[in-house]
C-alpha cells in the first residue's frame, strides 16, 4: 500500500513538473514570438 | 497573431505526434528563459498596453523595439542547438536588420497598409510616421532600405484577419511550428535519465514502471 501511494505520488509529482515545464516554453515561445514580431492587428500593430 | 497561430498549430500538431508515437510531450531545456520576459516587457509598454503605448514618444519606442529584439537574439543565439532555433534566429536577425535599417521601427508601404486596413480614414497614418501605437513606419518603397524585409505580405482574402508581414515572420512561425512539432518526437528527459540506468527494459514502459523496477531492485538488493 505504501509503495503505490508512492508510485502516485511520483506520477503526479511528475505530471506536474512535466506541464509546468512544457508550459513554460510554450509561454516563452509566445513571448519570443510577440517581441521579435508579430503583428497584433491591422491598424497598429506589425513588426 | 499569425506568429501565435504558428505557435498553437505546433502545440497541436506536436500533441498528434507525441500521441500517434505513444509517447508524451517533451520540454526542452532552453537556456536562459528569465531574458524573454525581461525582453519583452519594455515591448509591452510600448506597443501592447494600452495606458502607457500611447504615452511614449516614437524615438523611444523605436529605441525600445532595437533593445528588445537584440535581447531576444541573445537569446536564440544561446539555444540555438533547440530544433527549430536556426529559423526562429534567422527571422529575427531579418526583422531586426530592416528595423535599424529603417530607423528603428518595421517598415510598411502606403500600399500594404491601404490593402490591410481599407476602411481607414485618410489622415489614420501619414507618410514617415508610425503607424498608429505599432512596430511599424509608414514609409514609400523607394525611400526603404531592404524593402523586400519589410511588411509586405498580406494573408490570402478569404482568411478572417488582415494583417502584413515580414519575410522575418515566417521564418519565425516555421521555426515555432518546427520546435513544437519535434517535442512531440523525443522522450523528455526523466525518461533519458532513466534509460540510461536501465537499457534492458522494453521501450515504451512507462518511468513509473521503470522506478518501481528500479526501487524493488534496489531494495531487494
Amino acid at each position: 500500500m505504501k509503495r503505490y501511494i508512492r508510485n502516485l505520488g511520483l506520477m503526479l509529482g511528475q505530471l506536474d513538473q512535466r506541464y509546468v515545464r512544457l508550459g513554460l516554453v510554450v509561454l516563452t515561445l509566445i513571448l519570443f514570438v510577440l517581441g521579435s514580431g508579430a503583428p497584433e492587428d491591422g491598424s497598429g500593430g506589425g513588426g | 497573431m499569425i506568429l501565435l497561430l504558428a505557435v498553437v498549430a505546433g502545440l497541436l500538431a506536436g500533441s498528434v505526434r507525441a500521441w500517434r508515437g505513444g509517447r508524451r510531450l517533451a520540454a526542452p531545456n532552453l537556456r536562459l528563459v528569465w531574458l524573454v520576459p525581461v525582453a519583452f516587457l519594455p515591448q509591452w509598454l510600448a506597443f501592447y498596453l494600452p495606458a502607457t503605448r500611447k504615452l511614449i514618444p516614437d524615438d523611444l519606442a523605436a529605441a525600445v523595439l532595437v533593445g528588445s529584439q537584440t535581447l531576444l537574439l541573445i537569446f536564440a543565439w544561446f539555444n540555438r542547438d533547440q530544433p527549430g532555433f536556426w529559423a526562429l534566429g534567422l527571422g529575427l536577425v531579418l526583422n531586426l536588420l530592416v528595423i535599424i535599417l529603417n530607423g528603428g521601427l518595421m517598415p510598411i508601404s502606403p500600399g500594404t497598409v491601404a490593402r490591410v486596413a481599407p476602411d481607414a480614414p485618410p489622415d489614420a497614418w501619414q507618410m514617415g510616421r508610425r503607424l498608429g501605437t505599432g512596430k511599424d513606419i509608414v514609409l514609400p518603397v523607394t525611400a526603404m532600405q531592404l524593402w523586400w524585409l519589410s511588411d509586405r505580405f498580406l494573408l490570402p482574402p478569404w482568411f478572417p484577419y488582415r494583417v502584413a508581414f515580414s519575410l522575418g515572420d515566417v521564418l519565425i512561425a516555421v521555426g515555432a511550428f518546427w520546435l513544437l512539432w519535434t517535442i512531440g518526437d523525443k522522450a523528455d528527459d526523466g525518461d533519458q535519465a532513466w534509460d540510461k540506468h536501465d537499457d534492458t527494459l522494453p521501450q515504451g514502459q512507462s518511468v513509473i514502471q521503470r522506478r518501481t523496477k528500479q526501487t524493488g531492485n534496489r531494495s531487494g538488493g
